[in-house]
């Protein structure tokens, strides 16, 4: 498992030494609408660009204050030249903060390529599957301009089947998870899925898949205590999940577009692959920028709440967060009302560790039930 | 000409440290003896039990250095007792220093604590406790046995807690103890000054003293700050009664009285010093947690 956390850590080494070795291009995406089956049908590589959870000032000039921090830590690396190894950046339109770190970025420190695909909001229509279908297309077409190489039917379904594979196989990981002791933390879960968006998924999948075996066999050697979920916004602090479990729980499922949100569904083959395509990304457990009029995440979240037996939830955002904090009530309400108690905590670039732990540890103390009265 | 210093001036926000013994008791009788230590982020407490009864507490402040803080309350709690830690038969930790008890047995969170030292001061009625601490404020639900429902924390910032009042006393000269009754004094409530921050609202207040407002009304619209932002952290998780305050700020007639005026209910009297709700709380889980190892 050491593997994933120091692919995660080392995220620019590998892509620098990615590009090295293939002699390919290089994509950052902000955001996991961005349909990496399209890339990697074009041979390039799609990293995800995340923060780096370090105090910063660069980004104060070019966006708000009172925007999330997460975009704000993810524009400040593009500002400090930590990606300058990128050849493109690209985003599919979800929430305007980040769109903002897109623009900027693209304002500041421009790429050789640059994309925003126009990813509805509105996908609970039934016109959203065409109108993505031929952005689709377009941005199919952009690529194609960009690298001078057309994308064939039998790319995009090897761009398919790389993340289809990927899906599959961190699925069968979650299921791992529904143990009574899971062989996995929470913490290492989120470096899977996290290393899992920064190195080339052909390489992460056949890592994964020998590991497999070996994962479904391992005894833990820690106690797994109450079983937890966490969910949310963007989420890779790491140090906040590390601060959780050392205090004697274990988080078993999750529901961040940094964990499941991004790799439940797969691509359903069809002939039209682009339909096939934007069908998957329609589909997907749905970001609360798009998850209107219906609150299709409620029944979602509380199925991965029953399926995988958890005892509470912690329910996060990232400050400012607008789209989340719309939600949160609403979820809190909904799984307080089906028996998961919850704790809000809103989080920040650096997280107050101390603030958090106690927090936390209350929240166990009362979902332990220990018989002190 | 020598430039003529000031006088060490007096610190205002200096509020009474003591210790307390129960005249009425002998510990050598107890069947069983434990200890909380509160180590808060301002001030830390030891209190001792015997059999369940209050027996000995100090209040005082806390230092820079979590152990010794927890060390020196507990001696002081002990002072002509002749009572050592060795007859202590558990003692539990809570508060910012919990983990940080060096003679501790077990750390529990300062929530439940406090909610289970409420439920001690203020009798099984309470179900919503306000505990205005040092530098963080919790709104707490728990039920009959004290036991926490759901709880709401401020978010890091010092407005509404005690170390806020604490600065205000300074600034304007007023003895912390006195803070409450002077900001009553005032024949119509001013507007509230800026409840987010403690640096923006001295900033306000001073420009307040500025324009010639006395000091009671400066307190009282304070105070009048202070109120407003626990009452909404408070309805953020809802009020049911019966309610009670503990911590530091619920001695401060000013903002209690306060508080009750906008919330509409009445807080429950208390019967014990507020600032030891954690400390009570935590020696009784510890007498909760000896009785169940004799079991």
């Amino acid at each position: 498992m050491q593997k994933f956390q120091e692919w995660f850590e080392n995220r620019h080494e590998y892509a620098k030494e990615w590009k090295q070795r293939t002699g390919g291009k290089v994509i950052g995406y902000f955001c996991t609408y961005v349909p990496e089956e399209i890339l990697y049908a074009a041979g390039v590589l799609p990293v995800r660009i995340l923060g780096s959870h370090e105090p910063q000032d660069v980004t104060e000039p070019h966006i708000f204050g009172m925007f999330c921090p997460f975009c704000r830590d993810c524009l400040a690396q593009g500002l400090k030249g930590r990606f300058d190894y990128l050849d493109g950046i690209t985003i599919a339109q979800s929430c305007l903060h980040i769109r903002q770190a897109y623009t900027s970025w693209d304002l500041h420190r421009p790429r050789e390529f640059s994309y925003y695909l126009p990813m509805p909001h509105h996908v609970q229509s039934k016109r959203a599957y065409p109108f993505l279908r031929s952005e689709l297309a377009a941005f199919k077409e952009a690529v194609e301009k960009w690298t001078g190489k057309t994308i064939s039917d039998a790319d995009l379904d090897r761009g398919i089947e790389i993340m289809n594979t990927s899906r599959r196989l961190m699925r069968e990981v979650y299921e791992l998870r529904k143990r009574e002791n899971p062989p996995l933390t929470g913490l290492e879960a989120m470096y899977l899925v996290l290393s899992g968006q920064m190195v080339d998924k052909r390489e992460h999948n056949a890592y994964l898949e020998q590991k497999l075996k070996e994962l479904s066999e391992r005894q833990p050697d820690r106690q797994t205590g109450e079983r937890l979920m966490i969910l949310g916004s963007e989420d890779d602090d790491t140090a906040f999940m590390a601060m959780a479990e050392s205090l004697g729980t274990t988080f078993v499922v999750d529901d961040h577009c940094t964990g499941s949100r991004y790799f439940w569904n797969r691509v359903e083959p069809q002939e039209d692959r682009l339909m096939a395509i934007a069908a998957r990304y329609i589909d997907r457990p749905a970001c609360p920028t798009k998850d209107w009029p219906e609150r299709s995440r409620l029944p979602h979240i509380l199925k991965l709440a029953k399926e995988w037996n958890v005892q509470g939830a912690i329910v996060m955002q990232q400050k400012f967060c607008d789209p989340h904090e719309l939600d949160i009530p609403a979820i809190r309400k909904y799984l307080e009302e089906n028996g998961v108690p919850t704790l809000f905590l809103e989080f920040d670039v650096t997280v107050p560790i101390g603030q958090f732990r106690i927090r936390v540890e209350a929240f166990l103390e009362m979902l332990r039930q220990e018989d002190l009265f | 000409m020598a430039l003529a210093r000031e006088p060490q001036r007096k610190e205002y926000w200096r509020w009474t440290e003591y210790n307390w013994r129960n005249p009425d008791l002998d510990w050598r009788r107890a069947k069983t003896i434990t200890a909380g230590v509160d180590v808060g982020s301002v001030s830390s407490q030891a209190v001792i039990m015997c059999d369940g009864e209050l027996y000995a507490f100090a209040n005082m402040r806390t230092g820079s250095d979590s152990p010794t803080s927890a060390q020196r309350a507990m001696d002081w709690a002990m002072e002509n007792t002749g009572m050592t830690l060795k007859d202590v038969h558990f003692t539990v930790g809570t508060g910012y220093g919990r983990v940080n008890v060096p003679f501790a047995n077990k750390a529990i969170t300062e929530i439940a604590c406090h909610a289970r030292g409420g439920n001690f001061m203020y009798g099984p009625t309470v179900r919503t406790i306000l505990d205005m601490g040092g530098q963080d404020c919790k709104a707490i639900h728990c039920d009959e046995k004290g036991k926490v429902t759901s709880f709401l924390m401020n978010d890091k910032c010092a407005a509404g807690t005690g170390r806020g009042m604490e600065v205000f006393a300074d600034l304007l000269g007023v003895s912390i103890e006195d803070v409450g009754e002077l900001s009553l004094q005032v024949a119509e409530e001013p507007e509230p000054v800026s409840s987010t921050c403690v640096v923006f609202a001295k900033t306000e207040a001073t420009g307040l003293l500025r324009a010639g407002w006395p000091r009671e009304k400066v307190l009282a619209a304070y105070c009048s700050a202070m109120a407003h932002r626990v009452v909404s952290l408070l309805e953020r998780n809802g009020v049911e009664p019966d309610f009670a305050i503990t911590g530091g700020i619920a001695k401060n007639v000013g903002v209690v009285s306060r508080i009750e005026k906008e919330l509409g209910i009445k807080a429950l009297k208390p019967r014990y010093d507020t600032q030891l709700a954690g400390a009570i709380g935590a020696a009784l889980f510890g007498k909760a947690l000896v009785e169940k190892g004799r079991r």
